[in-house]
């Protein structure tokens, strides 16, 4: 029995290790100007602008780039920031960028117009799949460079790798010539995922993927981001517009959002999005640190099947709008405003009364449902089986169709992948959710994807002539004002047809450290990166 | 002895094979296009779709799929994840923080595990051995959830005796809470075994004859009774710490740690195939190294299975 023994006293060295264990210390959070800040997802896996779309992408890139315009956060109308102007031509086709004199890149070189082009076209080119690749569909010789090919076969090869569209004039001028016009156009370019490269960067993309050459407000604190840990940015002092007020900023990344919010709590972290999980307890865990979001810039829908007979009356339709009781479900869903419209509030040319038929009414519901027929077969509410409130938010409509309206109801959880095939196939059986945040705070981008025929989100997949026909003619249409009541035109004309119900708009909730107050805008909604500092 | 080992680790070749097929089958047959998924309600363009595809062989059959993540294994050739991550990358940088966590939560698991359950078993229904079964019962009872959010709220945010969560402050400190936490949910099915192990071998004839012959009660306890205990303590702990991995799911979510299971956790929910099969090879592994040494162990430490 001699090896048992030895055999025991190594098993418990471990045991005898940990009494070296040091007594715990909590970091003390970053005082004076700098920030530290959560964003509840996995790190970004690269810096590069061109190939990020989430949001922890664009809030990262907001403090390493600067857009060529924004929306003013006071007045919510479109200003400059490295644009000098953007001006269309009469019918709102070709679009002439000129950038400030002025601007370069944190390695010295200035930004020019070539430097924007090359970009885009380097973003446009299919093999990279870069993720804002879609961005460019709308620019003449796209297609070019992206090929497609029937399901099933290999796409060829590009056969060109710039778009024809777009054309250097000189140093600080460019013209981009869209596919057809488009008036909107000036206000998504203030999508941060534009951002410009630098010539050394668009040599090899790759290499730069963790160290990137920025042209905007901070750069990073240590020569390159690795991976797993926070990302660093000390402000650029070579940044010639408006910067935000940290002098420091700490993105750090937990994915999970109670975690995030504990962190906070402990004090370690200065701001942080409140999780769904804490909707109901945020205000008295935080108080006086906390914040809700003035616009929300989305919108749910419950969506009708146009491909189903059963649902073919639009009367029908208003009946069960009218059914639903969009108080009890926004208060359901927690930090979220009923919808009254198709756009969400806070973007030009939003009505706050534009639906007629979004009005809680059961007896009026209940008559209507009869004239118009009733429903043929039980309802079927699909609903996504992914996440944990899909199920929910389904049986509380159903709840309201069966008291209101008498009629039965199914529930069907599939994965929200299959849900979107079987709609694209038309083959869906029943109604359905959707959401839409918008890319570009327009209200045409509240009405195109959703029911322009073949649309990006069309969900019902709803064609209605007349609305293609204006939609057209406010793209077209380089007058604001004038386009803004082309497109309102659309928005009457599909709450009318109601190939989708407007249902609530989300806001969002955020946890701020005493003296730390993140920009809250009704137009921009929250930023924590543009927080005023008073500490 | 060398022999039993070889013979050992081609026999689980085939093994690994059928079980990282079958995790892949499972994979595979998740509803849904991950890239789709991925994208969520944005369109993407068929182009960019198509070379993605390409890029994760999910264009080809199953079975294709699988034998050429397999290649790519076995090549060393990890690739990248869907959403572009370097693979090879996120292995270096997450097997640290899994193997850290998981040898601390064993430490934990082991002395809590050893300490009450000798005490117990030589104190047979006394109050130590019957707390031990309420603990028993308690862990069970409790889900790690919740326990693991308490503790964190208790000690991290109100207490501030340990880091909320992430790594920030290094080994061992970022990982003693939530190693004390999977120690203290694992440590009591650990002392039963050795309770129930005691009790066995006090009364055995060996023990009664040492102590016949006259042998002080510390000689019999230390040299006749706890190496003898001790032999299904060591199986128990074999597969517990080749099962940290499932635990590592939860545990890194909740401490922010970037580990394995966090990195298991995120190719499931993508349905990345790839990835999975990686992770249940390495976790296979793993498994069987362990329970390799385990056996060799066994019969360093009990000569009667010590065979050719």
């Amino acid at each position: 029995m001699r090896w048992s023994s030895a055999a025991l006293g190594l098993l418990l060295v471990p045991a005898l290790a940990l009494g070296a264990c040091g007594n715990g210390k909590s970091a003390t959070p970053a005082k004076s100007k700098s920030l530290t800040i959560v964003i509840t997802a996995e790190p970004n896996k690269t810096l590069n602008p061109e190939n990020g779309n989430s949001s922890a992408d664009i809030q990262v890139a907001e403090a390493l780039y600067a857009p060529l315009v924004e929306t003013d956060p006071a007045s919510g109308k479109l200003r400059n920031v490295v644009a000098d102007s953007i001006t269309p031509d009469a019918t709102g086709r070709t679009w002439t960028i000129k950038i400030k004199d002025g601007f370069s890149f944190q390695n010295g070189q200035a930004l020019t117009a070539r430097d924007y082009v090359d970009t885009w076209n380097l973003t446009a080119y299919g093999p990279n799949a870069w993720k804002n690749n879609g961005f460019f569909s709308k620019v003449d010789g796209y297609d070019a460079l992206n090929p497609t090919a029937p399901d099933g076969q290999t796409a060829p090869a590009p056969t060109a790798k710039e778009m024809t569209g777009l054309e250097v004039v000189d140093d600080h001028t460019f013209t981009v010539r869209l596919k057809v016009p488009f008036s909107q156009f000036g206000l998504t370019l203030q999508y941060l995922g534009l951002a410009p490269l630098a010539e050394a960067v668009r040599k090899d993309p790759k290499a730069y993927d963790h160290k990137p050459i920025g042209m905007g407000p901070y750069k990073l604190a240590t020569d390159e981001w690795k991976t797993g840990e926070d990302i660093k940015l000390v402000k650029w002092n070579g940044y010639k517009a408006t910067a935000p007020q940290a002098d420091k900023v700490t993105f750090r990344f937990i994915q999970n959002g109670d975690t995030a919010y504990n962190e906070f709590l402990a004090g370690t972290v200065d701001s942080v999005q409140v999780p769904s999980t804490k909707k109901n307890t945020f205000k008295t865990d935080a108080p006086d640190r906390w914040l809700v979001s003035e616009s929300a810039g989305n919108i749910f829908y419950f969506v009708f099947p146009s491909w189903d007979p059963a649902y073919a009356k639009p009367e029908l339709r208003h009946a069960i709008s009218m059914a639903i009781d969009r108080a009890a479900f926004a208060n359901l869903v927690g930090l979220a405003k009923p919808a009254s419209g198709l756009v969400a509030p806070g973007i030009d040319g939003q009505r706050p009364d534009a639906c007629k038929y979004c009005t809680h009414d059961a007896a009026a519901a209940k008559k209507l449902f009869d004239e118009a027929g009733g429903l043929s077969k039980p309802m079927t509410i699909n609903y996504n089986s992914g996440t944990s409130t899909g199920q929910t938010y389904a049986q509380a409509i159903g709840n309201m169709m069966r008291q209101t309206l008498g009629i039965e109801v199914r529930y069907v959880g599939k994965p929200g992948s299959e849900i979107t095939d079987l709609a694209d196939k038309k083959s869906l059986e029943g109604v359905r959710f959707g959401g839409w945040g918008h890319d570009y705070p327009s209200i045409e981008d509240y009405l195109t994807p959703m029911f322009k025929s073949n649309g990006d989100a069309n969900f019902s997949k709803y064609a209605n002539p007349k609305v293609d026909q204006l939609l057209a003619q406010g793209d077209s249409q380089p007058n604001p004002e004038r386009a803004i009541q082309l497109y309102q035109q659309v928005e009457d004309i599909c709450l009318e047809d109601m190939p989708l119900v407007p249902l609530y708009h989300i806001q969002d909730a955020y946890l701020a450290a005493k003296g730390v107050h993140p920009r809250n805008s009704r137009y921009t909604g929250v930023s924590p990166l543009w927080s005023t500092i008073d500490r | 002895m060398i022999r039993f080992a070889l013979r050992r680790i081609l026999a689980a070749i085939p093994i690994g094979l059928l079980v990282t097929l079958g995790v892949f089958a499972l994979v595979f047959a998740m509803p849904g296009d991950p890239l789709r998924e991925l994208a969520g309600d944005k369109p993407v363009p068929p182009s960019v779709l198509a070379a993605e595809r390409a890029q994760f062989h999910l264009d080809r059959p199953l079975l294709v799929q699988y034998g050429l993540y397999l290649k790519d294994i076995v090549t060393g050739h990890f690739g990248e994840t869907f959403d572009g991550r370097d693979i090879g990358e996120q292995l270096r940088l997450r097997i640290p923080v899994t193997v850290k966590l998981a040898l601390l939560a064993n430490a934990f698991q082991f002395t809590a595990g050893m300490l009450f359950g000798s005490y117990a078993g030589f104190r047979r229904n006394g109050a130590v051995d019957r707390l031990l079964m309420l603990a028993t019962l308690f862990v069970l009872a409790v889900p790690f959830l919740v326990l693991a959010f308490a503790a964190q709220y208790l000690f991290g945010v109100q207490l501030k005796w340990f880091p909320v969560s992430g790594t920030a402050d290094g080994f061992p400190m970022s990982y003693l809470l939530p190693a004390m936490v999977i120690g203290l949910l694992s440590f009591a099915g650990l002392a039963r075994v050795l309770r129930t192990s005691i009790v066995e071998t006090v009364n055995s004839d060996f023990v009664k004859t040492a102590r016949a012959k006259g042998i002080g009660e510390q000689r019999v306890l230390w040299r006749h009774i706890l190496p003898n205990a001790l032999l299904p303590v060591i199986t128990f702990i074999g597969i517990d710490l080749a099962g940290i991995f499932a635990g590592a799911v939860l545990t890194e979510s909740i401490f922010n740690l970037p580990g394995l299971g966090q990195f298991l956790f995120q190719a499931i929910q993508l349905k990345e195939g790839g990835v999975v099969v990686l992770l249940s090879t390495l976790a296979f592994i793993s498994f069987i190294v362990i329970n390799l040494i385990v056996d060799l162990l066994y019969g360093v430490l009990d000569p009667r299975v010590r065979s050719g």
